[in-house]
């Protein structure tokens, strides 16, 4: 209304509000919609670390790989490429911040995953709780983590989770 | 178009930078070889060439300026403090309502120049407005950028803006700007990617874009470039010209404040 009015005084006086021309959309549902939930605490479900090797597996490939689009090689039993709305399936590219066994350019923003049962695990330094919680949502540990949210935001599921703290907790 | 001192500075982080990675490096010999040649050669002239073409038939300087509201002779001095909010001259005064004063974009004040000469206003996205922004941004090549964030209160709200949309962790990942930029992280691997620091010297990331983006094989705009981040890290893309990317644009060109302006850039 203001506007219209303010366009309507400028156009009398001869010039024409230039403002009103610049491309200005509005971001805010999207940002809105983007939002991620608050930290939280999760309750490890039973039975999620396990030494199944098809969880192991599933985990390994989570793990490595970035997504059902970039990735050649077939998925593992129980895990799909494309979701059923046709869009691929993200995966973790938890090495694009964490060395681990086996990890082809791997990042180093993160601590260094190998040998973890034998360094952190057999000692007595983290337990199965540690890590699932770690994965699926690290601020509740380390509020200015750099680390990706996993389970809070939906990009995983329980399931999923319990598969890569399983792969991480493995003797590899 | 000498583009050799234009790369100097940009071969510390694209190729230096990973040489002195000792591990794997993100680009193979045959993709050095190929930045070399860019380095030389940097296929953005072209696209420069044509913004040139455009900006003079459709606008020129002199026009220019009159919108900017400064004289022709302090046009690169201007362009080199964008994004910044334009003050009216006495003449172009209901250019500018008071309650609507703006912080708008290099090329945003292309798209007001436009509407000014009465010629159809090309979309951000517009390779017209792409090549038109760059050789306008290269007028002011050599200068230093030089955004003042504490010239008024929107350019204050705004920076506070860029910082609190740089730091928002959201989309798939729930990652922010900063988990990739920030100061602990810089110099760290993505992958085999060094992360860059956004303030040094050698990445002046104010002062490199638009640039020719080899991964891509085109020109683009510092906004484009941080959407393409925003597009790999699972965070929704920003829309061109949104308060939260021009905010964006002024909180990322002020971290570089000071460093020269050399367009086209070449990187990755
Ligand atoms: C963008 C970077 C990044 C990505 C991607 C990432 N991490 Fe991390 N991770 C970190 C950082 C940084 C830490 C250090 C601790 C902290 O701040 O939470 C960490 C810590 C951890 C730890 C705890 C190690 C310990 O015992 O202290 C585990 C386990 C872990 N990450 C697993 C994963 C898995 C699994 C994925 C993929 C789903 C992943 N990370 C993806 C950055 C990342
Ligand atoms: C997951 C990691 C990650 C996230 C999140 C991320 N970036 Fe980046 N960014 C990178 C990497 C890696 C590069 C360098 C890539 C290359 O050389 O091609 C980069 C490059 C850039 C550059 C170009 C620097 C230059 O001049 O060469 C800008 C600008 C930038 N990022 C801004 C942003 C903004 C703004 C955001 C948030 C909206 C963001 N980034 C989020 C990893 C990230």
């Amino acid at each position: 209304m203001r506007k219209v009015i303010m366009l309507g005084i400028a156009t009398f006086l001869g010039a024409a509000d230039l403002s009103q021309v610049i491309e200005i959309p509005d971001a805010t549902a999207i940002l809105l919609k983007d939002a991620l939930p608050a930290p939280k605490l999760y309750a490890m479900p039973e039975g999620c670390i396990t030494d199944d090797l098809a969880a192991i597996a599933r985990g390994k490939y989570i793990f490595h790989n970035l997504n059902g689009k970039e990735t050649k090689e077939p998925a593992p039993e129980g895990l799909l490429k494309v979701l059923p709305n046709g869009k691929e399936k993200q995966y973790g590219n938890c090495v694009a911040c964490h060395n681990i066994e086996g990890a082809k350019g791997y990042g180093n923003i993160g601590p260094d995953l190998s040998n973890y049962k034998s360094l952190f695990v057999d000692s007595g330094a983290r337990k199965g709780e540690f890590v699932y919680q770690k994965i699926a949502d690290p601020r509740m540990d380390n509020a200015e983590t750099h680390m990706t949210v996993n389970l809070a935001n939906g990009l995983f599921n329980e399931r999923e989770v319990c598969d890569l703290a399983s792969y991480v907790m493995s003797k590899k | 178009m000498r583009n050799l001192s234009i790369c100097a500075a940009l071969l510390s982080v694209a190729l230096c930078g990973m040489l002195s990675a000792d591990e794997k490096l993100s680009m193979s010999d045959a993709d050095k070889a190929m930045y070399a040649e860019m380095v030389e050669n940097n296929p953005a002239a072209m696209d420069l060439a044509e913004g040139e073409e455009v900006f003079n038939s459709l606008i020129g300087q002199e026009a220019y300026a009159k919108v900017l509201g400064v004289s022709v002779k302090d046009l690169p001095e201007t362009i080199a403090g964008f994004p910044r909010m334009l003050t009216a001259t006495p003449k172009y005064d209901f250019t500018f309502p008071k309650t609507m004063r703006k912080v708008v974009t290099l090329s945003q004040s292309l798209q007001m120049a436009l509407a000014d000469r009465d010629k159809k206003v090309f979309k951000l996205k517009d390779k017209e407005m792409v090549n038109m922004t760059a050789y306008v941004k290269s007028l002011a090549n050599d200068l230093k950028t030089n955004i003042d964030v504490k010239a008024n209160k929107q350019m204050q709200e705004m920076h506070a803006l860029g910082q609190s949309v740089f730091e928002e962790r959201r989309g798939g990942r729930g990652l922010s700007c900063n988990s990739c930029h920030s100061a602990d992280v810089v110099g760290q691997r993505l992958r085999m990617q060094p992360l860059p620091d956004l303030g040094a010297k050698e990445t002046a990331a104010a002062g490199t874009w638009p640039a020719y983006r080899m991964t891509q094989s085109a020109m683009v705009t510092l906004d484009q470039r941080m959407q393409q981040c925003m597009k790999n890290a699972l965070l929704a893309e920003i829309p061109l010209g949104s308060k939260e990317m021009v905010a964006l644009e002024v909180y990322v060109t002020n971290k570089t404040k000071g460093n020269a302006i050399q367009i086209p850039g070449l990187k990755r």
